[in-house]
């Protein structure tokens, strides 16, 4: 039983990630807003479409278009059409407080059921006459007291929609990667100065895991990739760039194939896995950072934090991370015992 | 590190290659006749091509023209340099000589794509400043590999399936510092790009400097 726990505790951490992952429901946001466009002057009514919106179960359903932090106008009238489903009429005043021709308006929606939520810039409107500048019309509009939703909700993301929930999955797989190779070079480089075979066990059998989480993470990534950019793999950099690392890993599992000869092939495969990782440094961590990307954090994207990542998901995604990285572990453990035999075996033999 | 006998193993390599006739020539007629049969299917080589091309031809004949740094000599010959030199002034001595040769490969593969497709490069100080480094980089990773594989099984398979991963980064930034002299592409930056290049080239030196000795010991 020595050593026991942290399996149990990573096999249970994987459970609460993988049961609060998926139950846990996603907050209420605007999916659509038709029609988009706005002419001063007129009273327009806008169908909007929600997500996990409780339109008819709501009791005081309130809405608003907003123009910058001060100045508002809130709806004329609401019709609920159906849970997921209304009509908003809003009169838009003739003069705004601004002089540009075009302004983008923001709607916000609150209810008593689901709480506040935003579509930004959701309705362009057109300023017939731009030349007068008046706030007057906008100011009063009553905007404030949100309604307070108790429970948790993951963040409604445009777009992302569900697939938000891949985030505990795809990029808790990326770090336990990389938690795991770093281990395996370590146990490389303690080979390299002792010549202990039980470390060249070990580097190769984290490594193995390493390389397998790699390419769970490229699939988990292609499927993600597949719903919010439409297609299995684009010449995005991080892509490209995990691919040459994983090649360069595969290269690896082919020379620890390809001799028998245990010491030299401990010796060889040591110094090119630690060869390796040196060159995969620059490839997964310098060159995504200083070109454009479609990956969060690069090319002028907000990285992880900010508002893709918020309290609620940070609740699963670091626990993701742990368990990943205690299962990972575990798994390498057994291949080492497995090694372990085969060697004992094959001295018994002998 | 000890410069003359770097030097000695440096012009020892070179007698060793210019006695080999056949070794040298056949790898000057491998890149020569590969440019002829791309000329031959492409009749008229853009630009983008010719950047693309130049990379793949240079990345496939080095790589023949590598192997056999290490792989060409007898386990007693290592035996013999053993007693002799210290590995870091072995190593360093053949990656200079590998960079001489990949250099005068590349020279030669360029004056023979010059003649039969044209020379579309417009900023020569960025063509070959990002080539000379580039080709740094790629002697390192074959001078690496090809200890590696020697030590392995003496097969020349084995260095193209390790050498070949580890090189693309580096073929990827030549590809776009080529690119961009060529003028293909506008880039302000693409300084960054060169100071990667340096650094990529600087971090797999200190790796196969420092690995190299506990490699050579076997």
């Amino acid at each position: 039983m020595n050593g026991f726990w942290w399996k149990i505790g990573g096999a249970l951490i994987f459970l609460y990630v993988l049961i609060g992952g998926l139950v846990i429901p996603i907050k209420p946001g605007i999916t659509s807003v038709t029609p988009s466009n706005a002419k001063s002057g007129e009273e327009m009514s806008f169908n909007v479409v929600g997500y996990n919106t409780h339109f008819l179960a709501a009791t005081k359903v309130r809405a608003w278009l907003k123009l910058d932090s001060i100045h508002a106008i809130s709806a004329k009238e609401i019709q609920k059409i159906t849970e997921n489903e209304a009509k908003f009429t809003f009169s838009i005043p003739a003069n705004f407080p601004v002089k540009e021709a075009v302004q983008p308006l923001s709607l916000i929606v609150d209810n008593d059921v689901d709480g506040v939520f935003v579509q930004p810039n959701a309705i362009f409107a057109t300023v017939a006459d731009s030349s007068t500048i008046s706030g007057e019309a906008w100011k009063s509009s009553g905007i404030g007291q949100f309604s307070v939703v108790k429970g948790i909700k993951f963040p409604y993301r445009n777009i992302l929609n569900e697939t938000i929930r891949n985030t505990f999955f795809h990029i808790a797989l990326w770090f336990a990667m990389f938690i795991l190779l770093i281990v395996g070079v370590y146990h490389a480089v303690r080979f390299m100065n002792t010549g202990d075979m039980i470390h060249d066990i070990k580097s190769a059998s984290f490594n193995k895991i390493g390389i397998m989480y790699g390419v769970f993470g490229l699939i988990t990534g292609s499927v993600w990739a597949k719903f919010t950019w439409d297609t299995f793999w684009t010449s995005d950099v991080k892509l490209n760039m995990t691919a040459i690392a994983m090649l360069i890993y595969l290269a690896y599992l082919v020379l620890r194939g390809s001799s028998s000869d245990h010491d030299r092939r401990a010796k060889l495969s040591a110094s090119y896995s630690i060869f390796a990782f040196v060159a995969l440094i620059p490839l997964v961590f310098i060159i995504p950072r200083m070109t454009d990307s479609l990956h969060p954090g690069n090319g002028g994207n907000p990285a992880l934090g900010g508002e893709d990542l918020d309290n609620t998901l940070r609740l699963f995604f670091y626990p993701s991370i742990i368990a990943m990285a205690l299962l990972g572990t575990w798994m390498s453990q057994l291949l080492i015992r497995y090694e372990k035999l085969k060697e004992k075996v094959l001295l018994k033999n002998q | 590190m000890n410069i003359t006998k770097v030097k000695d193993i440096f012009i020892k390599e070179l007698s060793i290659e210019f006695r080999q006739k056949f070794a040298l020539g056949g790898i000057f007629l491998f890149a020569t006749t590969v440019v002829f049969i791309v000329y031959k299917s492409f009749n008229n080589i853009n630009p983008r091509e010719w950047t693309i091309l130049i990379w793949i031809i240079m990345l496939f004949a080095g790589l023949n023209a590598i192997v056999k740094s290490f792989l060409q000599e007898k386990k007693e010959t290592y035996l013999y340099y053993y007693t002799l030199f210290d590995p870091i002034d072995l190593i360093v001595a053949k990656l200079l000589y590998n960079f001489m040769f990949l250099c005068v490969l590349f020279l030669i593969i360029l004056g023979v794509m010059f003649i039969f497709t044209g020379f579309p490069v417009k900023d020569y100080g960025l063509f070959f400043m990002g080539s000379g480094l580039g080709i740094f980089g790629i002697s390192i990773v074959f001078t690496f590999v090809s200890v590696i594989s020697a030590a392995d099984s003496g097969s020349s398979t084995m260095m193209s399936i390790l050498a070949l991963p580890l090189v693309l980064p580096i073929v990827l930034l030549l590809l776009k510092i080529t690119t961009v002299s060529v003028r293909l592409l506008v880039d302000t930056a693409i300084m960054d790009d060169v100071m990667m290049l340096i650094g990529v080239d600087f971090i797999l030196l200190g790796a196969m400097l420092l690995l190299f000795p506990g490699l050579w010991r076997s």
